[in-house]
């Protein structure tokens, strides 16, 4: 397939893509933050990197958790690793602490009596977006939460363009009554308020990651079959596809070996846009209440925080940001998509 | 949701009876205003129904010896320098769905506006406890324990100038027994609570209760309303026919517009019968009330700050502290004021379901009591600003105990008791593990409000090995899971009573069963029997000694984890609303209430020197009052 063996004309679409820069250089730069993240807990975490406790070394990021008792502190929960480091300092001891750079997770609140939370931004405090309305961190509820949206989203996205590819494609490859029929249904089932069965859904049970990208797929995988159904119904008329069928080449041979290839511009230029759909469709579901379970790192949730606290400037302004530039950043990798496939730079009709 | 007043008793009774009240669960149903304006005036005009055959009643007759009693020693606690017009603006978040006070939807929007101008047999005076005569002059107790005669005000009258009479009492039994008024509560209510009214002549009745009760709470309980006769049709259409219309009432305002889905506005009734009396001289000040919907309260707010409306509740703490930075209140236009009550308080805290395995065990409970950090959460999420609370419950006087202290945060004495049952060992995440299962508690609750509060308990619990789990649940879904004991752990508060009820929430009876509301499940043959001598007993002393019994043994089955109460009420106001020197009163739960206790009043004149100030960016010292005279330590 013409993906894999990187084909003339892939090499072509991926210079042009190449070619515009803003396009390219976002795709880099999100595509390094979500492998990033997903190692993000030597980054952002409260657990240390390594501890250096009586000659041997330990290391807490991943595994079970060390209680207390492990490294002399006389409790049984887990560590408090920015304690043990100040302890060890004060004790002058030759064990040593080592930090990630923001040492706080997602959950833990940071909380003294007398200094209320939301915390304003603090380098001393290593609080660098400040703290949350619960003394949570709020680099830290930010990339975690960016984790969660954007597998969410990426999850979503897979399931959405499977089912409705596959329902599209046989949609305008069999035509006639399954095609009337699907057409009809989808017609129906578009017109389901979908805010309300979520809301509707959310107060019976509580929604956990794959629970709602279920629902939202039940609401989404329409979509793409609008698509997906014009481009079979073009593609199948044309000679390839009879000449595969005048070889004796089944259904689904023809789809997935002719068609789907030839019509895979369709679906790519569509992912960017729907990746930014479904980062602002879970912020805007946990920013209305109905999304993941708190205490779950959410953008939503955080931009609801920040809009009811504007007078902590800090967790409104952190959180526009970072959905500014995200959301900015997949829009300029589906132009550059788009642009690299434009038909009208690599493809003559007859 | 706390009530807005406490003076009038009939009011009282039924707010407290006929809402199964979860005070954390406020969720305001969501009610459509429809589009377009109905005056509510002309409707009633055209549609007040003519009743024409009124009701006979027979008349009995009256005991001899009867002591009548009545009291008008006690204090007045309004200001004589009140002054009368204006003016006030507050909100709803959403528009009432009828003006009926029984049938479905009536307990929603209005109801606490309208029941206040529905007046009852007596009042309670807000300081000093005492019964006041309202509607009745004097009273006297039967030797039965269970019934008591008044003798009505002949001055009384309805709105509408008929007066009320005895028959609108027996009215009341009628109308509240009807089916037709579809409220199975009231029904109920008035057939096995308030089991007879009897008239004696025109202005003579005694009502009669089912259960014997000490002389004190006769009265509390026993004290109805009279209900209009000549304005209800009781038919199979009352509840639409009567939806829409103006009940004539016998207290101070009555509804006069209403703009569907924007505002309702109350008008004082000129010709009110009772302004002259005693205790209602110099109350209820202002001449107009206008209601306006606002959805959202951080939207309220923006509007109050706006001076579109003239008061704020600032009971949550990010609002006193924070909100209230706003350069109105530096500027001295908006005052604040911090006013102790001493009032029931609702029954808030985490009630552990003891039909779940995990609390079977006893040990489990108090461990688990254990690694609940309240104290944290007050002084963290809630800066300090609530109070600890220790039992079942408080400010009910010598009905509360006291002596019991709640379980403190203490991973010690968790790790104790938690051994004890058998959950000693960690898993990997330092969660208690036993036969490979996780020490997991879900806790349900219904407001996203609290969720920060829940989250400091969940860090902390983890210290102790207890992974606890929050479930948000949309408000009446968390209702129905309660109510049909399907949680495991449950954060919400019940509603403030007049005096402690343990039957419905401890008894055996309504253990094990859905759509009752012992939630804890709480099976306990001492505590069953503590309860009917607590039912059955009409000696006040030792009912009072029953209650704090019941209170410890509460404490000692462990299934109720006390949270914190708010003694207080908080509130911004724009400053040509004047307070009387003393604020408030004992029972006062809002400061500014315009229908309940009524006490303050607008200053025109300030009203327009304020606006002249603010015009001209003049400003005034910034003004925090801080009344803490009703603070009850304990």
């Amino acid at each position: 397939m013409a993906i894999l063996n990187l084909s003339p004309l892939t090499i072509k679409t991926l210079k042009r893509f190449r070619s515009v820069k803003r396009g390219y250089w976002s795709a880099i730069i999100i595509i390094s933050l979500i492998l990033l993240s997903l190692v993000a807990e030597v980054f952002v975490n409260s657990r240390a990197l390594i501890v250096s406790y009586e000659g041997e070394w330990h290391f807490p990021t991943y595994g079970a958790i060390i209680p207390g008792e492990e490294f002399g502190l006389g409790y049984q929960y887990e560590t408090n690793y920015r304690d043990l480091k100040q302890k060890f300092k004060e004790e002058g001891s030759d064990d040593w602490v080592l930090l990630p750079p923001v040492p706080y997770n997602a959950f833990e609140t940071d909380l003294e009596a007398g200094n209320y939370p939301p915390a304003a931004p603090s380098f001393t405090k290593q609080h660098y977006l400040g703290t949350d309305t619960v003394g949570r961190d709020v680099v830290a509820r930010l990339v975690y939460g960016f984790r969660i949206a954007i597998f969410f989203s990426l999850f979503l996205l897979i399931c959405n363009y499977v089912v409705g590819t596959a329902i599209g494609c046989l949609m305008g490859y069999w035509g006639g009554i399954f095609d009337l029929l699907f057409q009809r249904l989808i017609e129906i089932w578009s017109n389901i308020p979908f805010l309300y069965v979520i809301m509707i859904i959310a107060s019976i049970i509580v929604p956990n990651f794959w629970s709602l990208v279920i629902v939202m797929l039940m609401f989404s995988w329409m979509g793409m079959t609008w698509y997906m159904r014009t481009a079979t119904y073009k593609e199948k008329e044309r000679e390839y596809v009879m000449a595969s069928r005048a070889l004796g080449a089944g259904t689904a041979r023809i789809i997935f070996h002719h068609i789907i290839p030839n019509t895979v511009s369709i679906i790519i230029t569509f992912i960017p846009f729907s990746v930014a759909g479904g980062i602002t469709a879970l912020t805007s579901l946990d920013f209305l209440g109905f999304g993941l379970p708190p205490p779950t790192p959410s953008w939503g949730e955080l931009l609801r925080q920040g809009i009811d606290n504007l007078q902590s400037p800090w967790i409104v302004s952190s959180i526009v940001t970072s959905m500014i530039l995200v959301l900015t950043m997949v829009t300029f990798i589906g132009e550059a998509i788009r642009e690299a496939y434009d038909p009208k730079k690599h493809t003559i009709y007859e | 949701m706390i009530p807005r007043n406490i003076l009038s008793m009939n009011k009282l009774i039924k707010y407290i009876t006929l809402t199964s009240i979860l005070v954390l669960i406020t969720g305001c149903s969501s009610q459509e205003g429809n589009e377009g304006s109905v005056t509510v005036e002309e409707a009633t005009q055209q549609s007040t129904p003519v009743v024409d055959n009124l009701p006979e009643y027979p008349v009995s007759e009256l005991p001899e010896g009867l002591v009548w009693l009545t009291n008008d020693e006690d204090p007045v606690f309004a200001d004589p320098n009140a002054k009368q017009g204006g003016t006030f603006r507050e909100y709803l978040p959403s528009f009432p769905l009828t003006l009926r006070t029984a049938g479905p939807d009536a307990n929603t929007g209005l109801y606490s506006h309208l029941l206040a101008n529905q007046l009852s047999l007596i009042d309670i005076h807000p300081n000093t406890g005492n019964y006041l005569p309202s509607l009745a002059t004097h009273w006297a107790y039967g030797e039965d324990s269970k019934t008591v005669y008044f003798k009505l005000n002949p001055d009384a009258r309805w709105s509408d100038g008929n007066s009320i009479t005895a028959d609108d009492y027996m009215f009341t039994m009628d109308f509240n027994r009807s089916e037709f008024i579809v409220a199975p509560f009231r029904n109920n209510y008035y057939t096995n609570e308030i089991t007879s009214v009897k008239k004696y002549d025109e202005y003579t009745i005694s009502v009669t209760g089912g259960t014997a009760k000490p002389k004190d709470d006769l009265l509390l309980y026993y004290a109805i309303g009279p209900t209009p006769r000549h304005f209800h049709k009781l038919d199979e259409n009352w509840v639409t026919d009567y939806t829409w219309l103006i009940e004539p009432n016998s207290g101070p305002y009555q509804v006069t517009t209403i703009e569907k889905g924007k505002y309702v506005e109350f008008t004082r009734d000129w010709n009110w019968w009772g302004g002259e009396q005693k205790y209602n001289k110099h109350r209820f000040n202002i001449d107009k009330i206008r209601i306006t919907i606002v959805r959202d309260p951080e939207t309220a707010y923006r509007h109050f700050l706006r001076g579109e409306l003239d008061t704020a509740i600032l009971t949550f703490p990010n609002y006193w502290h924070e909100k209230t930075n706003d350069d109105v209140f530096q500027n001295g236009y908006v005052h604040k004021i911090w006013f102790y009550n001493d009032y029931p308080q609702p029954k808030t805290g985490i009630f552990l379901n003891m039909d779940h395995e995990l609390f079977k065990d006893r040990n489990v409970r108090y461990g688990f009591a254990h690694s609940i950090n309240i104290q944290k959460m007050i002084d963290t999420v809630l800066r300090g600003d609530y109070e600890r609370a220790h039992s079942y419950h408080i400010g009910y006087g010598e009905y509360s105990n006291l002596d019991v202290r709640a379980r403190e945060f203490n991973i010690d004495k968790a790790d104790e008791y938690f051994k004890l049952a058998g959950w000693g060992e960690r898993g990997p995440d330092g969660i208690r593990v036993k036969d490979g299962r996780k020490l997991s508690v879900v806790l349900t609750y219904s407001t996203q409000l609290h969720t920060d509060r829940l989250v400091v308990l969940r860090e902390e619990a983890k210290k102790t090995g207890v992974d606890l789990q929050l479930n948000l649940l949309d408000s009446s879904a968390a209702y129905k899971n309660m109510i049909e004991k399907k949680h495991q752990a449950a954060w919400l508060g019940w509603g403030p009573s007049l005096r402690p009820e343990y039957w419905q929430h401890f008894h055996s009876d309504n253990a094990h069963k859905p759509q009752t509301n012992n939630i804890t499940n709480t099976d306990d043959s001492e505590m069953d029997l503590l309860i009917t001598k607590y039912n059955d007993t009409s000696d006040a002393n030792e009912r009072a000694l029953l209650s704090r019994e019941i209170q410890a043994k509460i404490d000692e089955i462990g299934a109720f984890v006390p949270s914190y109460y708010v003694p207080y009420v908080r509130e911004g106001f724009w400053r040509w609303l004047k307070l009387p020197e003393w604020h408030g009163t004992k029972l006062s739960t809002l400061v500014f209430d315009s229908m309940g206790l009524g006490l303050f009043w607008i200053d025109e004149e300030e009203k327009e020197r304020t606006l002249e100030a603010m015009k001209n960016n003049e400003s005034y010292e910034p003004v925090t009052i801080i009344d803490d005279k009703y603070k009850v330590e304990l």
